[in-house]
């Protein structure tokens, strides 16, 4: 089966890319497994801070916010009766969906042309820019 | 009127963004703690965690404050509290290893605060050796920086960390800035002070560049090669994989 990674950080441009997608599904016959990924960034002053208030609070920090970033591109799968899995990433948005899309051998990134950083690149986003550089896979953008 | 006299020059200026910035870029660890220990206690308790946190916070740290800026006028003391900056403003610069014994975290208002303290005694001594620093002996200065960069912390706590999170070259600003100071601190301890300003008199350029100069790189490099070290990534979803269709 076809494996679509599909990085998305909540915000409205990156939800409405994961719209597309459902509506475009139909067009790989034998269906695509979809893997949902968010990256959160790295903690502000990682190593002072964690030797305060422990690995596991921040975890637990990166893990939460995650899922609010992930919470509506799943409601808009489970509506649509679609399977999917989800990943949280930690760190470079860019490095992460690359290093992801190697790591579970997808064939495919799928995502939105912006999303939150919607201030610098005035056609692309920053993010979107930086995994067309870096991709190992090709790379599907929605406007 | 010596106050109103200060208040004219360039140099007090100067002094007082340099000081501001530092405030803020000290105090965003602490900011950071605050945030993460009280972000899961009931909104109720969160208030009273922050409040109680941030106020021991202040306390100490001008209690520490006005120590720190009258042992800086002994000899030797800027020398070392030189070298200690730097080795500050470079720990700031370092991400997470992920690894770090055992702390335990439970969501009760005790445990926040507690957490909280620890992170106030921890962190103000390094803001305090910073701000002293910066403010070179005006108590102007001093009791502006602290004026300013407290409510920060004590208000904007979530704030400040979502600020840092997306715009960590905030950080790596302050960081160089302390190095800056450190550098300066070292060229003016009174041990050298005399044969700096008779001999070289370009080290009170040069020791401040090169400070900030070296905390940046070494900052940056310590830092990378902490991420390369990371292994394989983090998945925070592996636990919760397929869902199923319905």
């Amino acid at each position: 089966m076809l494996k679509f990674l599909v990085p998305v950080d909540g915000s409205e441009p990156s939800n409405r890319a994961v719209d597309h997608l459902i509506k475009k599904l139909q067009w790989f016959r034998n269906g695509v497994e979809i893997h949902l990924l968010n990256v959160q960034h790295l903690i502000p002053y990682g190593s002072r801070v964690s030797s305060v208030v422990g690995h596991d609070k921040i975890a637990q920090y990166h893990q939460e916010e995650g899922m609010a970033a992930l919470k509506a591109a799943m409601q808009k799968l489970d509506a649509a009766k679609i399977k999917y899995h989800f990943h949280i990433g930690v760190g470079d948005e860019a490095d992460i969906i690359c290093k992801y899309a190697k790591d579970k051998g997808c064939d495919q990134i799928f995502m939105g042309t912006r999303g939150l950083g919607s201030v610098s690149g005035l056609l692309l986003g920053s993010v979107a820019t930086k995994v067309i550089h870096l991709s190992p896979v090709p790379v599907l953008l929605a406007k | 009127m010596e106050f109103l006299n200060e208040l004219q020059t360039t140099a007090f200026w100067a002094g007082l963004w340099q000081i501001i910035l530092i405030n803020i870029v000290l105090s965003g660890d602490n900011a950071v703690v605050i945030a993460l220990a009280a972000r899961s206690l009931p909104p109720r308790q969160q208030k009273a965690a922050v409040f109680w946190g941030a106020s021991a916070a202040v306390v100490m740290r001008i209690i520490l404050t006005v120590i720190a800026v009258e042992m800086l006028k002994w000899p030797w003391l800027k020398l070392i509290g030189a070298v200690l900056l730097l080795w500050i403003a470079v720990k700031l610069l370092i991400p997470e290893d992920g690894d770090d014994g055992h702390i335990e975290s439970s969501d009760n208002l005790f445990a926040a605060i507690k957490t909280i303290l620890i992170a106030d005694l921890v962190m103000s001594l390094d803001n305090v050796i910073g701000v002293a620093a910066a403010a070179k002996g005006s108590l102007t200065l001093l009791i502006l920086g602290l004026a300013i960069s407290i409510p920060l912390v004590v208000f904007g706590a979530t704030m400040l960390m979502k600020l840092m999170e997306r715009w960590p070259v905030i950080i790596t600003i302050g960081a160089g800035l302390l190095g800056w100071v450190s550098g300066d601190m070292a060229a003016t301890d009174p041990v050298v002070k005399g044969w700096v300003d008779a001999n070289a008199a370009w080290l009170h350029w040069f020791a401040p560049a090169a400070g900030a100069v070296l905390v940046v790189i070494l900052g940056k490099w310590l830092a990378a090669r902490a991420e390369a070290e990371r292994k394989e990534v983090v998945d925070l979803g592996e636990a919760s994989e397929t869902k199923a269709p319905h």
